[in-house]
């Protein structure tokens, strides 16, 4: 099997006297999912910055392809096709959607400076994009702000995917949703690892993490607890170890005992 | 299909997909579509507050009253209030606008007469304005820049650059000049080049033509009647197979809507206009069903009305009110006053009262009207005909009271119109089917149709505005001036409104004002977008600065202060959200020309002129208010 498409080792990442994440390893192929997991204050941020290029790791390395890369600056990490969709979604509510999908990078006509958008093109473009993500938006001019939350963040991930992520990093994108919209997320984040991204996924949520992870990687404290492929992985397992397995006991008992 | 999209709720789903369009696509009607437009609000105000001035006074609609007020808009108000809007969009303030503009027009003066006094060497026209134009951008990067760098509000920013501007320019002017005011730029030596390009002004078109009456007669005539077919395209279904008798009849009707026009042309007494209003009715009436038998599929019914109590009470309270107000107006005695003085006379008064009861009485009955009018096409003609004739007794009550010749004649024109329209609307909505589906062709024919109704409306009216007409040349009245300054206004309005709505740059300044760190972290230069936000209204203020310096030549150094709020203003009824993101730069020119109307209207009034700052305040309540109401609709709609 070739090297990874994106690989982590032995990540550790201080701030002053501050451990913030200590000696995580994981590893994301093309196609596939890995989840992080961990509960509040486990390092999940810290973890998404090193990878979006906002802070350097202190020590450990970050591998592309097999070749070692360090990012010191977030375009640098958004050059290499390391695209972060973050829980806030970088949308605007009273645009349409075709104009938040190039919101940016819009495809123009004419030559500086008289210059405008090829509407048509990226109107075609953005309903294109989203359909083959299976997500079929009724009008491209409808407002952002009147889609539903998972609409909106399959709009996010289409336009990652399109603006040539390799890997894309999803924070915590059904945290704030619903039952059945976080179902719908998940069936947006199958069909970004079909199309060949690789995709990790950042969740507390272990229920959710499940069914699309083919790889897990379980925080606690700012400590890797593990970097497990799905197989041999039960999903009690996993929900079991999320909690803190031993701690949990011990939390139960203390709360039975008051 | 994958899974994942059939399993998307689909709400919004109406109607039957068409030309390959999503069959969730509900379909929208042609209200609806163009209620979600910014500036939809503004254009019926700025209609609105025209027809009431055209109403009360003698002078407001003609050629002259007219430039007065688009001189207001074209030298300054626009200009700055099309910027301020953009800017607004981009989500910032510039309270500085209104002083810079005034800082522009002293320094390029004083430049000119400055250098000329000194050395001697009068530096020409050009170099003033170029520096002119770099201090002014100066200013605009400096107010962009240090919002950006200190995160402060810009109200904050600008209001300090304001109070900056203020103290420099009656500082300098009183260090150099020794008076707050700078007088003429005449003594440069490229004056006679610039003139022309800033203040060329031209004498309307005295020339003899037959033609030109014809014009601007014919002209809004034929476009409005293409507007009304523009709407009945886009308001019901089309026929598979067209009906040729319906052609017949419409054209049968154009030809009674002509003789009509030509009759009302060739005639002066009463008894005529009478004879040609009622011949240009009845070729309206039989012409636009006509044109709907010819086009349009006929409506299949759908029941009959339910008359519940609420029904059954507006209807009985809205007669009553009208039946009373009508008898108000005839109750009271009136005493004869040659000019309508508005609103303190006891005929003032009766007029108010009477036309407030009898119009609340037909709000209520078109209230029950439009219950009725989802329902049964019987139903539909009766109630439609019973609000026509109450328009029509409010017209007959308007035209029997009041003493005021130009009043009465035009509210009675206004209302015979209303009935007209209101009558019209219910022939054809109650005989033929209105569309609830998606229709490419018909929307694009329908679009086409408008924008040449549109078109041609501007073309008859810039005939009657651009040439004097004979009856003024025979009542000789001294013909008023036009200027290159409207030029300049159109120039600058038509360039935002294509950056706003297909650039870059325009996609950005909504995406910052909406939103900007999400336009950040896409990628987008937010703190360049808006420096070169406030770079274009200080553009903007120069080029008013320009304007006015040549204009008026002798500048007061507190020229423009106070101004900002009236920008403001015209942008905030122009539709532009004060929390940025959303809006239109047409909407603050034509929120522009609504500030400036009244400031002509009030005069020609005859009305004390301190009135307008209470007009401006109400104006800027109720359009804050109904825009709100409109927007919330068009994101309801848009759901």
């Amino acid at each position: 099997m070739s090297a990874p498409l994106l690989e982590l080792e032995d990540i550790s990442k201080y701030y002053g006297n501050i451990i913030a994440l200590t000696d995580v390893s994981t590893s994301v192929n093309a196609g596939e999912v890995t989840c992080v997991l961990g509960d509040n204050g486990a390092g999940k941020s810290t973890f998404i910055k090193i990878l979006s290029g906002v802070h350097q790791p202190t020590d450990g390395t970050v591998r592309m392809n097999g070749n070692e890369v360090t990012f010191t600056h977030p375009r640098q990490s958004l050059d290499a096709g390391i695209a972060t969709v973050y829980q806030d979604l970088a949308m605007v509510p009273l645009m349409s959607v075709w104009r938040n999908f190039w919101m940016g990078a819009e495809p123009t006509k004419g030559r500086w400076p008289i210059q405008w958008i090829d509407t048509k093109k990226a109107k075609a473009i953005a309903k294109e994009e989203l359909s083959k993500m299976g997500i079929d938006i009724r009008d491209t001019e409808q407002p952002v702000g009147t889609l539903s939350g998972g609409e909106r963040q399959s709009v996010a991930i289409a336009r990652a995917a399109y603006f040539g992520a390799k890997v894309l990093i999803l924070d915590e994108p059904t945290s704030a949703l619903g039952v059945k919209q976080s179902g719908v997320v998940l069936k947006y984040i199958k069909a970004a690892r079909d199309r060949g991204l690789g995709v990790i996924f950042i969740t507390h949520n272990p229920h959710h993490a499940y069914p699309v992870g083919d790889r897990f990687v379980i925080l606690n404290r700012g400590r890797s607890m593990g970097n497990f492929p799905k197989e041999g992985l039960s999903r009690d397992e996993l929900v079991r170890m999320m909690a803190g397995g031993a701690e949990l006991d011990q939390l139960t008992h203390e709360l039975e005992n008051e | 299909m994958t899974d994942a999209a059939a399993s998307l709720p689909a709400d919004g789903m109406a109607g039957s997909a068409a030309n390959g369009d999503d069959e969730r696509l509900a379909y929208r009607s042609i209200f609806q579509r163009l209620f979600i437009r910014p500036e939809v609000g503004a254009v019926i105000g700025a209609i609105g507050v025209w027809t009431f001035f055209w109403a009360v006074s003698g002078t407001f609609g003609t050629a002259g009253g007219s430039w007065g007020w688009i001189d207001i808009v074209a030298s300054s108000l626009g200009i700055m209030a099309v910027a301020v809007s953009v800017l607004m969009i981009g989500g910032e303030f510039d309270l500085s606008s209104g002083a810079m503009t005034g800082a522009t027009a002293m320094l390029t003066v004083f430049i000119v007469k400055e250098t000329g006094e000194l050395g001697g060497l009068g530096l020409p026209m050009s170099v003033s304005l170029l520096l002119g134009l770099a201090v002014a951008l100066g200013i605009g990067w400096l107010n962009g820049t240090m919002v950006e760098r200190t995160g402060q509000p810009s109200f904050i920013i600008t209001l300090a650059t304001f109070f900056s501007l203020k103290g420099l320019k009656l500082g300098l002017a009183n260090r150099f000049v020794g008076q707050i005011q700078v007088a003429s730029t005449e003594e440069a030596s490229d004056y006679d080049f610039w003139r022309p390009i800033f203040a060329g002004e031209w004498e309307r078109n005295t020339h003899q033509l037959e033609a030109r009456d014809f014009f601007y007669t014919s002209l809004p005539l034929l476009g409005f009647t293409i507007l009304v077919l523009a709407v009945a395209e886009l308001w019901f279904a089309r026929r598979s197979t067209p009906n040729t008798a319906g052609m017949i009849q419409f054209l049968v009707g154009l030809a009674f809507g002509v003789a009509g026009v030509g009759l009302m042309h060739g005639t002066d007494g009463t008894g005529g206009n009478v004879l040609s209003a009622a011949v240009i009715t009845v070729g309206v009436l039989i012409g636009l069903h006509g044109y709907c038998q010819w086009r349009f599929e006929p409506l299949v019914d759908r029941g009959t009305i339910q008359f519940d109590a609420t029904l059954r009470n507006r209807l009985a309270l809205g007669i009553v009110l009208v039946v009373i107000g009508g008898a108000v107006a005839m109750v009271i005695d009136s005493s004869s006053e040659a000019q309508f003085v508005f609103p303190f006379t006891v005929q003032g008064i009766r007029a108010i009262v009477s036309v407030g009861l009898m119009v609340t009485g037909l709000g209520l009955l078109a209230m029950v009207s439009q219950a009725a009018l989802s329902i049964n096409a019987a139903t539909k003609f009766v109630v439609t005909t019973a609000l026509a004739s109450g328009v029509l007794l409010v017209a007959a009550v308007v035209f029997l009271d009041s003493e005021s010749a130009k009043f009465r004649a035009s509210l009675f024109t206004i209302l015979l119109a209303g009935a007209l329209i209101v009558f019209a609307w219910g022939l054809v909505v109650s005989r033929f089917e209105e569309r609830r589906f998606v229709d490419r062709g018909a929307d694009r024919s329908g679009y086409i149709m408008m924008i040449v109704g549109v078109l041609s409306i501007l073309a008859g009216i810039a005939f009657r505005l651009l040439f004097v007409t004979e009856a003024e040349l025979l009542a000789d009245i001294p013909p008023t001036k036009t200027s290159v300054r409207v030029l300049w206004f159109l120039a600058f309005t038509s360039v935002m409104v294509w950056m706003l709505a297909r650039t870059k740059f325009g996609g950005w300044t909504f995406a910052v004002g909406g939103n900007k760190e999400a336009a950040r972290q896409v990628g987008v230069p937010a703190g360049r977008t808006k420096t070169q936000l406030f770079m274009i209204v200080s553009f903007a203020a120069w080029l008013v600065g320009v304007l006015v310096a040549f204009r008026i030549n002798s500048i007061q150094a507190n020229t423009g202060d106070g101004k900002e709020f009236e920008y403001i203003i015209a942008a905030v009824v122009g539709g532009c959200l004060l929390t940025g993101g959303y809006g239109s730069a047409a909407g603050g020119a034509i929120g522009a020309m609504i500030m400036a109307m009244p400031l002509i209207g009030i005069s020609a009034a005859r009305w004390n002129t301190d009135w307008r700052f209470l007009f401006l305040g109400v104006i800027l309540l109720v359009a804050v208010v109904s825009n709100r109401y409109l927007r919330l609709k068009a994101e309801a709609l848009r759901r």
